[in-house]
């Protein structure tokens, strides 16, 4: 095995877990995210010289897995314009991923669900973080900063409704 | 530290970090499965195979048809083989050859399925079918030894998005009668939910209907009705 080779393996070895859960986390489906990380993967070993000098190669992997991913949604949408019961709901069957707090992070806009999947998830630093969406460290704060008070927020009414799904009018 | 780095400490991303950390997470594919992906995709790029000539098409054709690209060293109808030996998956199917040569299909109901696909993965398990959609295909009389060769949920497990059930048939390919091949006709219903109908046919001698088999099923057959709102179960014959 060349040193290319055992490189990519050790990678894969380490990343595959955090960067299916990154996926998962924001697709919703465990089944699709296991396909397009296996399909970014693959690009990221033919690609492997140009991946290993990257300066965060989970995130290179993880933002190829959802572009792999906003293709296909793309694609069937053109093939199946009037299938939409066809269309799979985060937290679908099969996935697992149907916690309250997944479910309220999906809800959030995209950028700010890219920024808490590349700094929660796969542990990036702001910086890093703002490299890899091309906006400016500050931004990436902001969207963290909003992401967070929307997360406390959807959590905070879904206890409420969990404690007292019936509340009984007051006197 | 900052005041956002504080933050990624807080309560609401743990607790993230933490739901997802609880998760079970899917047996990693084998380095190798992945490595023959990527030579796969490397030669389909050089060689402009179908007419593609941007890299990830491919790949997104594929998973547009049910199916996740060729992987592995013989790919056969773009299968994908990243879990164990024996399995296929993709995001609409999964078969699981089993110990004792039967294999078990698991259909995700929120997944396009894509009848070649599923008919060519199906012959890999030595299960000659005829996949049809909107269609359906049969013969008459119908070949005996149904009842051996495909098994259903039971009738009462409710096959429903609500659910989460997937439903799953169980193929005996050794039980099938020289001559004989299996017709599965899906059809989308109004409902929203899908119809998959079993049968025995002739390979020599049978015909194809749009007409759906009905609430009954085929005669000498099975149903399956799944991933609609409020379907009660699949329903299964005789």
């Amino acid at each position: 095995m060349s040193n290319d080779e055992t490189a990519f393996a050790e990678f894969f070895q380490e990343s595959w877990d955090p960067c299916l859960r990154a996926v998962a986390a924001s697709t919703g489906d465990m089944l699709l995210a296991e396909d397009q990380v296996a399909e970014a993967f693959a690009r990221a070993w033919v690609s492997w010289r140009k991946v290993s000098r990257h300066p965060a190669p989970r995130a290179w992997v993880v933002r190829t897995a959802l572009n792999a991913g906003a293709s296909w949604w793309r694609r069937r949408a053109r093939e199946l314009p009037l299938a939409d019961h066809d269309v799979a709901a985060p937290g679908g069957p099969g996935t697992g991923l149907d916690s309250v707090v997944l479910s309220a992070l999906r809800r959030l806009p995209a950028r700010q669900r890219e920024v808490i999947v590349l700094r929660v998830f796969l542990d990036l630093d702001i910086e890093t973080t703002a490299r890899q969406l091309a906006i400016a460290p500050g931004t990436v704060r902001a969207h963290l900063s909003r992401a967070v008070t929307a997360l406390r927020n959807e959590l905070a009414q879904a206890n409420t409704t969990e404690a007292d799904p019936c509340p009984t009018p007051t006197r | 530290m900052s005041d956002t780095d504080q933050m990624t400490d807080g309560t609401e991303l743990r607790e993230l970090r933490d739901s997802l950390s609880a998760v079970a997470m899917p047996e990693r594919p084998r380095l190798e499965a992945i490595t023959a992906r990527g030579r796969a995709r490397r030669r389909r790029r050089l060689s402009g195979a179908a007419g593609l000539s941007v890299a990830g098409i491919a790949a997104g054709t594929a998973l547009a048809l049910g199916t996740t690209g060729a992987v592995g060293p013989a790919p056969v109808h773009g299968t994908i083989r990243t879990l164990a030996p024996g399995t296929i998956r993709n995001a609409a199917f999964k078969i699981v050859k089993n110990a004792n040569d039967k294999a078990t299909l698991t259909i995700n109901p929120q997944e396009f399925l894509d009848p070649a696909t599923l008919q060519s993965d199906l012959a890999e398990y030595g299960i000659p079918a005829k996949v049809t959609s909107g269609s359906f295909c049969s013969s008459d009389p119908a070949p005996a030894g149904f009842s051996q060769v495909v098994s259903l949920p039971p009738r009462a497990a409710p096959v429903t998005p609500q659910s989460g059930v997937q439903p799953t048939i169980t193929f005996n390919p050794a039980a099938m009668p020289a001559g004989t091949e299996l017709s599965i006709g899906y059809f989308q219903l109004t409902s929203g939910g899908q119809q998959a109908s079993f049968a025995l046919i002739d390979t020599n001698s049978y015909s194809c209907t749009s007409t759906t088999p009905g609430p009954a099923g085929p005669p000498d057959g099975s149903q399956l009705v799944y991933g609609g709102p409020g379907q009660a179960g699949p329903d299964q014959q005789p």
